[in-house]
């Protein structure tokens, strides 16, 4: 049985403006030890998707449809308390932001041992130490620096000092939200690494979510696209990437530029993403799409299941899209 | 190029008038905005009316009319509904004439006063070094002097002072307030990207200051003037209160002093309380008019009603 | 230095050296002295888009702020068509403000957010006092089609706050654009953006280059889209020249260990194992040297102690333009593994 398993989840805002519809009808599932990248423009609803899964959205987000399984329980219908419980110990958040993580004013041995010693009452002040020097040994941060400041971490360094907080409790999944994006192109090769061998090693599995396609391609083994609130490509990395299925998946890719092969032009996807207050009608693509037909701006998209561990949602991709 | 020409283009003049739309509609829901907006309006009304009084009778000029038949202060009639003074004039009349003093007085002190504080904030904040270390001490001693000690002692110097000297007075010390945000505003902006790319397109300093400093810094300077205008007002009253006022004028503050110069203080309330009243309700209006604009120049909130 | 003597050189940058002095823990006392820029020198040709390539920190920044003059360099000196610009004034540093510009960053920054979008791509005009309204309203016009804000109806009366990233970084490129500069210093100009209107940018960039022949210096810390953009390629480490060549050159054949470090470092779009990696990068940082060795010794796997420790490797040519600041990088052999 999958870990995690989610069903037709909507969540929308109330915004001064009217209600967003942020995340629509979005399925997927996720097995232990595997990890599942989701990839979209901002504003897509990703990180909603993120903050959803560990019941953190903001005040006027509202989970207004579907079911979030995890190991067999639905995640709505726990209480706050047992919600507390299972965030950190069983899911824990590399956050966004998270050189901001870090409250300045402790030194960093002492808030991961913190937050061993809140959700584990049965060991005391000095195994929570020990643990937290393992940790760091793990992330690759030197023991000497432990009992520094944040502030005298560097990006990378403090990055990784967060991810050693997500493993503090051992858990089963970790959502990391866009954990590289203010690093340098080396640190954030370092990190990744770390992060898929930690997860490799202990097992964990993992949802990944980044703007920038190609850091999903090189970390997780399943990959979902994300276009204005709806998942509208699932499958396994080499197949999305080697075949991909959906217009907006393959214009994402056609927009970014490689090192490798040949250097084409660049086709970047013509106007902006929509607004999901009013979101467009039929597929939401359609207005950006290049193949797209009158029926695409009236009909439901449908989920196409182009190979067994590859789908697509789209109203015309079973037969002739975009080629 | 004759196409290009002929196409009719749509450039509106004034742009800005769209954002004053939208803020109106942020300030319009704010309850308290409302109600300091709908105070100020009926004070501006009773300013207004103060020109209708003397001409209906001469015994209705606030300082100078008499009604013959009266020779002490008497309490609300159909003659005067607010009652007379001591000496039979109406307190109607001058209750009025009270009102376009304090708007005068308010208004023109504060206006003057977030001038001064605006034009020395951005310029101690722009130019920096030596210019602001000697505005900014400038303006420290002048914040740390008793503002109302300093008029008392002018006053005794120099005798009356007309109620353009107290104007002239209260805006000279009430700058340093302002001036102090305004160069704090300045300084964070000073370094923002927007004032660099001016820079690369060759802007001079002046254009730099007046087209792209003043414009973020003036609603903060129009929300400090709210609260000035309401000081002002207060220090204007106070002064007449204790007879330094100008003689010539009718404001709330004289008609108190004149309360209690004349032993009618706890006598008459008819002519106690509407001063004191209007007085605290204007200062109040004015006070809840800065709280909804500064609501209104919350960036979070005039950027959710702006994005579309 | 003989490089590309067929093409005109627009900007030349000679032994540039700039420092930052941090501030001291107490009043008055000197912090240590940051060196952003040693010694750089660099020509850019007339008409190609140069490609500044390096991690934060690196100085990048400062070389484009230095070339606008947004900010003086230390030592070394900064030619424009072959004039010194230091000691610019009056008309003359008039008519240089006309002739280069910037594009910045950050959109959501860089706008000012009380102009509406007319006033801003019009500034520029106004200030160089060129043409009469209508004249200028063309020139917006005109400028704003060419950069894709198109009907440019729909967009001279809105506000920043209206617009979204792409949109807003396309005014600053109007802006940028409207004085037809000869020069522009493009500082990442995507860095914000999403990858998918980050081709857009890149795309916007070409043109502009193709229309108005203007010379961009393109600043960034992704190689793959220095690679898509631009001619040349610099690519530089803590403030040091380490790569200078085509950009085939430095992408297809890299010299420097540190730009084989930056190549690897790219996420390979799920083909990692399929792609030849160069692993110059150590795993452990090692202790820098206390002499002046190479700046990237500390995490050089290539390099030796007894040399790279003690001596500063200078800037060499390798084959053909192809300028390389390493002791071990003649003819791409990798020595040292």
């Amino acid at each position: 049985m999958a870990l995690l398993e989610v069903l037709n989840l909507s969540i929308g805002y109330h915004t001064q403006k009217g209600y967003l519809h942020a995340v629509e009808d979005v399925s997927f599932s996720l097995e232990e030890g595997k990890s599942l990248g989701f990839v979209g423009e901002s504003g897509c609803g990703k990180t909603t998707l993120g903050m959803a899964l560990m019941r953190l959205l903001p005040p006027n987000g509202v989970i207004r449809e579907g079911r979030m399984l995890f190991d067999g329980g639905d995640l709505l219908q726990k209480s706050d308390e047992e919600m507390r419980e299972i965030r950190w110990q069983k899911i824990a958040m590399i956050f966004q932001a998270a050189m901001n993580a870090l409250n300045p004013v402790h030194r960093v041995h002492e808030q991961i041992a913190e937050a061993i010693l809140t959700h584990n009452a049965s060991i005391d002040k000095k195994e929570a130490f020990e643990q937290v020097e393992e940790l760091f040994q793990l992330v690759g941060i030197p023991k000497d620096r432990m009992r520094d400041y944040p502030h005298q971490y560097s990006g990378g360094m403090k990055q990784r000092a967060i991810i050693a907080m997500a493993l503090a409790c051992k858990p089963r999944l970790i959502i990391a939200d866009e954990p590289t994006t203010a690093l340098d192109v080396i640190v954030q090769d370092q990190i990744l690494k770390e992060i898929m061998n930690l997860q490799k090693e202990f097992g964990i599995s993992m949802i990944f979510i980044s703007h920038d396609i190609s850091i999903v391609a090189d970390v997780c083994h399943d990959i979902g696209i994300m276009y204005a609130g709806k998942l509208v490509e699932h499958g396994s990395r080499e197949e999305v990437f080697s075949n991909p299925a959906h217009p907006y998946t393959k214009a994402l890719l056609s927009s970014y530029p490689t090192l490798t092969g040949e250097k084409g032009q660049l086709m970047p996807i013509p106007g902006e993403t929509p607004n999901l207050i009013h979101p467009p009608s039929g597929c939401r693509f359609h207005d950006r799409c290049p193949g797209a037909k009158a029926a695409c701006k009236t009909g439901e998209a449908v989920w196409v299941e182009t190979s067994p561990r590859h789908k697509t949602l789209c109203y015309q991709c079973g037969a002739d899209c975009g080629e | 190029m004759n196409l290009e020409k002929s196409h009719k283009r749509y450039l509106k003049k004034f742009p800005w008038m769209d954002r004053l739309r939208g803020g109106w509609a942020i300030y319009k829901q704010n309850l308290l905005g409302k109600i300091g907006l709908s105070l100020l309006v009926m004070f501006a009304l009773m300013a207004i009316c103060s020109f209708i009084p003397p001409l209906i009778d001469p015994m209705y000029q606030p300082m100078t009319g008499v009604d013959p038949e009266i020779t002490k202060s008497t309490g609300p009639s159909l003659r005067h509904w607010l009652g007379t003074d001591f000496m039979g004039r109406d307190l109607l009349s001058q209750l009025l004439a009270g009102t376009r003093v304090a708007f005068l007085v308010g208004v023109s002190a504060a206006f003057m006063s977030i001038v001064l504080g605006t034009a020395i904030g951005m310029v101690a904040g722009y130019m920096g070094r030596f210019v602001d270390t000697f505005l900014m001490r400038l303006a420290d001693m002048i914040m740390v002097m008793p503002t109302m000690l300093v008029v008392l002692m002018l006053a005794a110097l120099f005798g009356q002072l007309t109620i353009w000297t107290i104007v002239l007075i209260i805006a000279l010390f009430r700058w340093p307030g302002v001036s102090r945000v305004i160069r704090a505003q300045t300084l964070s902006l000073k370094h923002r990207p927007f004032i660099e790319a001016a820079r690369v397109a060759g802007a001079s300093h002046t254009r730099i200051i007046f087209r792209h400093i003043m414009p973020n810094v003036l609603p903060l300077s129009f929300l400090y003037m709210t609260f000035r205008v309401t000081s002002a007002i207060i220090i204007e009253a106070a002064l007449a209160f204790l007879g330094f006022g100008d003689p010539s004028t009718v404001s709330w503050g004289m008609m108190l002093q004149w309360v209690w110069k004349t032993g009618h203080m706890f006598k008459a309330p008819y002519w106690l309380l509407p001063p004191g009243i209007c007085i605290s309700l204007i200062t109040l209006a004015f006070y809840m008019l800065g709280r909804a604009m500064d609501e209104v120049l919350d960036p979070r909130l005039r950027k959710e009603a702006g994005t579309e | 230095m003989k490089m590309n003597n067929d093409r005109e050189t627009i900007i030349e940058l000679e032994h540039i050296v700039k420092k930052y002095t941090s501030r001291g823990f107490f009043f008055g006392t000197r912090g240590n002295e940051i060196i952003a820029l040693n010694k750089i020198s660099i020509k850019i040709l007339k008409g190609e888009i140069f490609g500044l390539v390096g991690e934060s920190g690196s100085g990048k920044t400062t070389a484009g702020r230095l070339i606008v003059r947004l900010e003086k360099p230390e030592e070394g000196r900064i030619y424009l068509n072959g004039r010194e610009m230091a000691g610019l004034k009056g008309k003359a540093l008039k008519n240089f403000h006309r002739k280069v510009q910037m594009i910045f960053q950050d959109p959501y920054q860089s706008l000012n957010p009380q102009l509406s979008v007319f006033d801003t791509i019009s500034e520029p005009l106004v200030i160089h006092k060129i043409g009469n309204t209508e004249d200028r309203e063309d020139a917006v016009w005109q400028t704003m089609k060419s950069v894709g804000l198109s009907p440019p109806d729909d967009f001279v009366n809105r506000y920043p706050h209206q617009l979204s990233g792409g949109q807003r970084q396309r005014v600053a490129i109007a802006r940028a654009m409207v004085l037809n500069p000869d020069f522009v210093v493009a500082d990442e100009p995507t860095s914000m953006l999403d990858a998918s209107i980050s081709a857009q940018i890149f795309n916007i960039l070409i043109e502009m280059r193709e229309k108005f022949q203007v010379t961009l210096l393109f600043i960034t810390h992704s190689l793959s889209a220095a690679r898509y953009l631009c001619d040349r390629i610099a690519v530089i480490y803590k403030g040091n020249m380490m790569e200078l060549g085509s950009a085939d050159q430095v992408i297809q054949k890299p010299r420097h260990p540190y730009t084989k470090a930056l190549i690897d470092a790219l996420p390979k779009f799920g083909l990692s194992g399929k792609v030849k990696h160069y692993n110059t990068l150590l795993p452990v940082e090692r202790e820098a040297s206390e002499h002046e060795g190479c700046p990237f010794f500390a995490r050089c796997r290539v390099a030796n102690k007894a040399k790279c420790s003690l001596e500063r490797p200078l800037l060499k040519e390798t084959d053909d333009s192809h300028w390389v600041a390493c002791f071990y990088a003649e003819n791409g052999t990798e020595k040292g593994f």
